[in-house]
């Protein structure tokens, strides 16, 4: 022992002269043997233990690789073996860790002799069986590190024996520093026992084939992990490069014969796989219909307009599957099964309609033969089965109806749930700035000219944000701002009465009008009701916006004030055709009272007359055109809402083409010879009206939900409509308009209209449902004709198709006993739904609070202990120049004796350390400690070590180190 | 016949346009209207009926003064294109920046602009107008005596733009020009300024400032400085002279030469 610890003082010694600029071949090749010796005997102690097998063998067939070079090593010199070691371990120190890698170019030179110092050190210790399990954990960890250097160049090995007892050292504070190390560590450990067990005979040098596969593995963990490694982006992208290429270049080499075959096809089939997903994935997307023309128009005119089309889309999707059930279930069952055109009075056209049922201007309207098919309620027979399929026609009629209502409340909930869970829960007001600087940029704009825009809006709104800053501290002006937000709302209130009671006004014309009978008046005054709402609908939403401009609004603020306008204004407008059509409905059922008086003195007159005429002859057959027949209400509402469609779809078109097209085409060639320019200046190019766009949509959603009951052909003419205004907006807004002078993002809207979609249905199914349960329907039209109610439809088919059985159960269901209770139940879940979801909210809050405590206090704390680890640093620093000279006096074996210690105190901290995964850099520093507290001679560690906080044999030193490692730990 | 419920669902839309065009139909009521009714009932032209406000309301030899006058008449009384106060300062503020000796000015109309560089250029500087109008040329000069300027400072060139340009090297010995402003005739802008480049009495640094190029807009000049290459240029946004509502721009152009 104590000549061990003589040797290596002395061959410390060594080294340093050796860097210091001295070769003797003579003193390294000392070491060499000393270091050999070593060597042997804790072979010797490890051969004893099992597990440890590993470790051993490779140090074998080092030992053996080692003699062989003996010789030879004497003839090299010792000066270039030294320099080529430098270079490996720089390197290796490149690929493993940034932060050896700077430690190694800071002091390269004292860091390398520290390292051999160390190895001595702890060379001297594995002498005594201390750390054992330490050390042979290093020699795999090298060991990996070693096959590397094989790959590169084959040869070398004498530098190699040299580096490799370097690096050992190094490896274990690699091990420790970063936690990633750490585990793949582990997992080599773990693999091990494995290897041992398939230890194949017929590969050449299973070691290195393990070593290399360690390393691929290393190198694809390392490839995992790259992305959460504190590193510079370009230090990750080199490395990710380098790993790659490697894991590429020696993948294949794995194995041997079958095994290497079988490994590489995997390697083949699992990229094959890869590959064949990713195809998959942009498949997908290329599915999705309209997809890439709605991120080109994200890209130039932000996620607002974006939003917009992909609203319509939506639509476009639900439309889809109204119209599938409406047509699948329906129409062609009753053009297919039912009886054909001209069987019945109600499938043909009147004889007094006859001669015009064929004319473009009746077929436009939707009378003539358009209004004697399947595409309106009158068509329908009330036959209660059809077809050799006995389709229950009525039934399906009626369900459909229901159907589509109820699927199209549960699509807007649930898009409604799904939106409220995506959407964020920050607040707006209380970070403004914050939000401003951090989320005011629009990711999806990919067209310069927006992005100027967006930069200028951004910027704009920090301008106005300071001014409101300022303005709202100095809060005088807020009364004005007051007062032109209430005359903005006053001035629409205006609006919305006008445009009301003009509504009002035209529909009260227009039955005078049907009273004089159409055919006395224009087309224009024919069509004065669409005309005039569709009219309003286009202009008072401008209107309004022009008044908005007074009240100052946030844009979002404002076009959600301004989408709420449009809603009034377009359900204002709404309600009242309705209105008007449920006189109309009344005067319809009076008629329709008099014609069945009539009818029925008709038939008793042709009875009469063919008995009295000729009482043998054949029964008198009447054509089904000459059937004198009621009004049928039915028909007359769909006919209404399909003109009121079309009318509206024709108004948005031409709206567009003169507006948008035509305005643009004005502003792009008249300029060459304008006298100012009106690009820039006063006509310009029209910007995208998302809000009216989209309350148009919705609300022409809300016509269709309302008329689809008694026109089925409503889903399919609006399937049409969307479809057409898809490519028709997405071209314009493409060609003719810029982009918005205020982009915003639209995130938030998004379930603004979904919950005016929700209203709108509400609101649409309300006259429909009304009518349905209380007005009886027409006598002689329609899938119901005969009942006294529509929804008869389904007492009968329980009473007639299910067993009975069935129908008691349902009368009994239906009890007001179990309904009522049922009902309560049901309100009483919805209660504590309700609660529940409050109080997680609240929690959610107060999470967040605490939260944001949390890290403040973390902060706070995180600076305290760096300002007392510096004080304490400063401390050491003091004190280590005072006792500069205590130092010499020590002796060494003192220093031996606590530099065990320390050891073992640093090697227990380590393995606490390890199980952690965040490991702090403090290790890094205590695995320093044992070198600098070696025997040394003392000119040698003066002149290195550049910070000397931490001093043999100086008691302060360990405080410090008590206060970082917990501090640094919580992070 | 159209019905009269349909002609008022119109109502809206009108309302909408005189609305959001309001400064446009005042701007066209005070610089056209009044305007031509004035030029009827007093026989003289607009720039005479400025001059003779100036003349009546303006401290003679004070530029400033001078300068006040003729913004309230054309605020208050009629309009008249000048570069107006608000645009004015950053023409100040930019001539202050680049004290230049060798100013060129195209348009000086009724001499504003004339005095309002003048007054900020440095000592021993020289400024050329060109204004292609005679009455207008003559206005000019009376103005720019007025406010105490001689003809060493500005030098008026009563002529058109095109054909003083060229010549500018020859007749008048300039070898570089600091600073121009440009603001005559907006179409002009392009092919003055083209001029100005062939002529290579732009040097490195050489600022121009351009007036008007969003109202009534110089499309041509802003597409050729974006497309050439050889200017630094950022746009001043600003409203049109004497009107609240009317967005316009002031071009500032920094000359980089070829590289």
């Amino acid at each position: 022992m104590p000549r061990d610890s003589l040797i290596t003082s002395e061959n410390d010694i060594d080294i340093g002269l050796e860097f210091a600029g001295d070769e003797d071949e003579v003193s390294s090749f000392q070491e060499e043997h000393e270091r050999e010796r070593h060597r042997a005997k804790r072979r010797d102690g490890d051969r004893e233990k099992k597990k440890r097998r590993k470790g051993r063998r490779r140090r074998a067939s080092r030992a053996g690789e080692r003699e062989d070079e003996l010789q030879a090593r004497h003839e090299k010199r010792e000066a270039g073996r030294r320099k080529r070691a430098k270079n490996y371990q720089e390197s290796e120190g490149r690929e493993r860790d940034e932060e050896e890698q700077a430690q190694i170019k800071t002091g390269k030179t004292a860091k390398t002799k520290k390292n051999i110092k160390n190895e001595k050190t702890r060379k001297v210790e594995q002498e005594e069986g201390e750390a054992e399990e330490r050390n042979a954990k290093g020699k795999k960890k090298h060991g990996s590190a070693k096959k590397e250097e094989k790959d590169e160049d084959g040869g070398k090995c004498a530098a190699k024996e040299k580096t490799q007892e370097v690096k050992k050292k190094k490896h274990k504070r690699v091990v420790e520093t970063s936690s990633e190390q750490e585990t793949s560590e582990e997992d080599v450990n773990e693999e091990e026992d494995s290897e041992e067990k398939e230890l194949r005979p017929e590969s050449l040098s299973p070691e290195e084939l393990e070593k290399l596969k360690e390393a691929v593995d290393e190198r694809k963990k390392l490839i995992q992990g790259l992305r959460g490694k504190p590193w510079s982006m370009k230090k990750k992208l080199v490395t990710l490069r380098e790993s790659q290429e490697f894991v590429e270049k020696y993948e294949g080499a794995l194995g041997k014969g079958k095994g290497r075959k079988l490994y590489a096809y995997k390697v083949m089939m699992a990229k094959k796989w890869m590959k064949f997903q990713r195809d998959f994935e942009n498949f997908k997307t290329a599915c999705i219909p309209w997809e890439m023309k709605i991120k080109e128009i994200e890209s130039h005119f932000g996620s607002s307009v974006a939003s917009y089309f992909i609203f319509l889309r939506w639509m476009y999707g639900i439309n889809m599957i109204l119209f599938g059930l409406t047509f699948g279930l329906v129409m062609v069952p009753e053009a297919l099964m039912g009886r054909p055109y001209g069987s019945i009075p109600r499938k043909t056209v009147p004889r007094a309609e006859e001669a015009s049922a064929m004319d473009f201007a009746v077929l436009w309207d939707f009378g003539g033969y358009a209004q004697y098919s399947v595409l309106f309620y009158g068509y329908y027979n009330n036959q209660r089965a059809i077809g050799w399929l006995k389709f229950r026609m009525p039934l399906s009629y009626f369900l459909v109806g229901v159907g589509t209502v109820a699927y199209s409340y549960m699509v807007v909930i649930r898009t409604m749930a799904r939106n409220a869970n995506e959407s964020g829960v920050g607040d707006d007001n209380s970070f403004n700035f914050s939000w401003k600087t951090f989320t005011s940029w629009d990711y999806l704009i990919g067209n310069p000219e927006t992005a100027d825009n967006k930069f200028a809006s951004i910027t704009t709104s920090f301008k106005e944000a300071i001014l409101e800053e300022q303005e709202s501290r100095k809060d005088d002006n807020i009364h004005l701002t007051r007062f032109l937000r209430v005359l903005a709302n006053f001035l629409v209130l205006c609006c919305l009465a006008g445009s009301g009671y003009l509504i009002y006004f035209v529909v009260r014309r227009s039955q005078k009008f049907a009273l004089d009978g159409l055919d006395t008046h224009t087309w224009w005054e024919r069509n004065e009701v669409n005309m005039v709402m569709s009219l309003l609908g286009m202009f008072c939403p401008m209107l309004f916006d022009v008044i908005s401009a007074l009240e100052n609004y946030h844009p979002r603020v404002a076009l959600q004030w301004q989408l709420g306008r449009i809603f009034a204004l377009f359900l204002g407008n709404l309600y009242t055709f309705i209105i008007a059509l449920m006189d109309e409905i009344n005067l319809k059922r009076e008629e329709e009272k008099i014609v069945k008086f009539n009818i029925t003195t008709w038939e008793a007159s042709l009875y009469n007359s063919t008995v009295s005429e000729n009482s043998t002859g054949p029964p008198i057959t009447i054509q089904p055109a000459d059937v004198p027949r009621g009004p049928c209400w039915e028909t007359m509402v769909g006919q209404e809402f399909v003109r009121l469609i079309i009318s509206d779809t024709m108004t948005t078109y031409i709206t567009l083409l003169i507006g948008d097209f035509l305005r643009a085409v004005l502003v792009r060639f008249l300029n060459y010879c304008w006298c100012w320019d009106l690009e820039a200046g006063f006509p310009s190019y029209s910007e995208f009206d998302v809000s009216g766009n989209v309350l148009g949509l919705i609300f022409n959603q809300g016509m269709i939900w309302m008329g689809a009951f008694y026109a089925p052909c409503l889903p399919a003419l609006n399937v049409l409509r969307l479809h057409v205004s898809m490519y028709l907006q997405c071209w314009a807004v493409m060609c003719c308009n810029v982009p918005q002078e205020r982009v915003f993002k639209a995130s938030g809207s998004n379930n603004f209209y979904m919950a005016m979609l929700l209203v709108i249905l509400f609101l649409s199914t309300l006259p429909a449902i009304y009518t349905i349960v209380t007005i009886p329907p027409s006598f002689d039209c329609g899938p119901f004709s005969g009942k006294k109610r529509m929804f008869d439809v389904i007492q009968e088919t329980l009473e007639s198709d299910f067993p009975a059985w069935f129908s008691k159960v349902f009368s009994s269901a239906s009890n007001p006993g179990l309904v009522l209770p049922f009902i309560l139940l049901m309100v009483l879940a919805i209660y504590y739904l309700q609660s529940t979801s409050k109080s997680y909210k609240e929690a959610n809050v107060e999470l967040k609070k605490k939260l944001q405590t949390q890290n403040e206090e973390n902060k706070k704390k995180n600076k305290r202990a760096a300002l007392k680890a510096q004080m304490d640093l400063e401390e050491a620093r003091k004190a280590a120049s005072q006792t500069a000279e205590q130092q010499k006096n020590n002796n060494a074996s003192l220093q031996d004796q606590e530099a065990d210690e320390e050891e073992n105190h640093s090697s227990s901290q380590r393995l606490y350390h390890g199980k952690n995964r965040r490991n702090p850099p403090a290790p890094v520093r205590e695995q320093g400690l044992p070198a600098t507290r070696a025997p040394v001679p003392r000119n040698y560690h003066h002149g290195n070590h550049g910070a000397p906080g931490y001093l043999p044999g100086f008691p302060r030193q360990s405080e410090p180190r008590m206060h970082r490692v917990p501090s640094l730990q919580r992070h | 016949m159209v019905s009269p419920a349909i002609a008022l669902a119109f109502l809206p839309l009108l309302l909408t346009l005189i609305i959001r065009y309001r400064f446009y139909f005042v701007l066209f009521y005070r610089a056209v209207l009044v305007r031509s009714w004035k030029d009827c009932v007093t026989g003289l032209s607009r720039e005479e009926r400025a001059y003779q406000y100036v003349l009546t309301h303006a401290i003679p030899g004070d530029p400033d003064s001078i300068l006040e006058a003729f913004d309230i008449w054309c605020s208050k009384v009629e309009f008249i294109s000048n570069i107006g106060p608000k645009k004015g300062k950053i023409l100040d503020r930019l001539l202050m920046e680049q004290s230049p000796l060798t100013v060129l000015e195209l348009g000086a109309h009724c001499g504003y602009s004339t005095v309002r560089i003048a007054r900020a250029l440095p000592l021993g500087a020289r400024l050329y107008s060109i204004e292609m109008d005679q009455r207008n040329a003559a206005i000019a000069e009376k103005i720019i005596r007025l406010a105490g300027f001689d003809d060493d400072t500005v030098e008026l060139i009563v002529n058109p733009s095109d054909e003083v340009i060229p010549r500018l090297r020859s007749d008048y010995g300039l070898e570089r020009l600091d600073f121009v402003f440009m603001d005559h005739w907006k179409k002009c802008y392009a092919p003055d300024l083209q001029m100005l480049e062939g002529s290579g009495l732009l040097g490195k640094g050489s600022m121009i400032v351009a007036d008007n190029v969003l109202f009534p807009g110089a499309p041509k000049f802003l597409r050729h400085i974006r497309k050439s290459g050889l200017y630094e240029w950022k746009v001043h946004r600003a409203t049109l002279e004497y009107s609240k509502g009317i967005r316009d721009g002031m071009a500032e152009l920094v000359y980089l030469g070829i590289k």
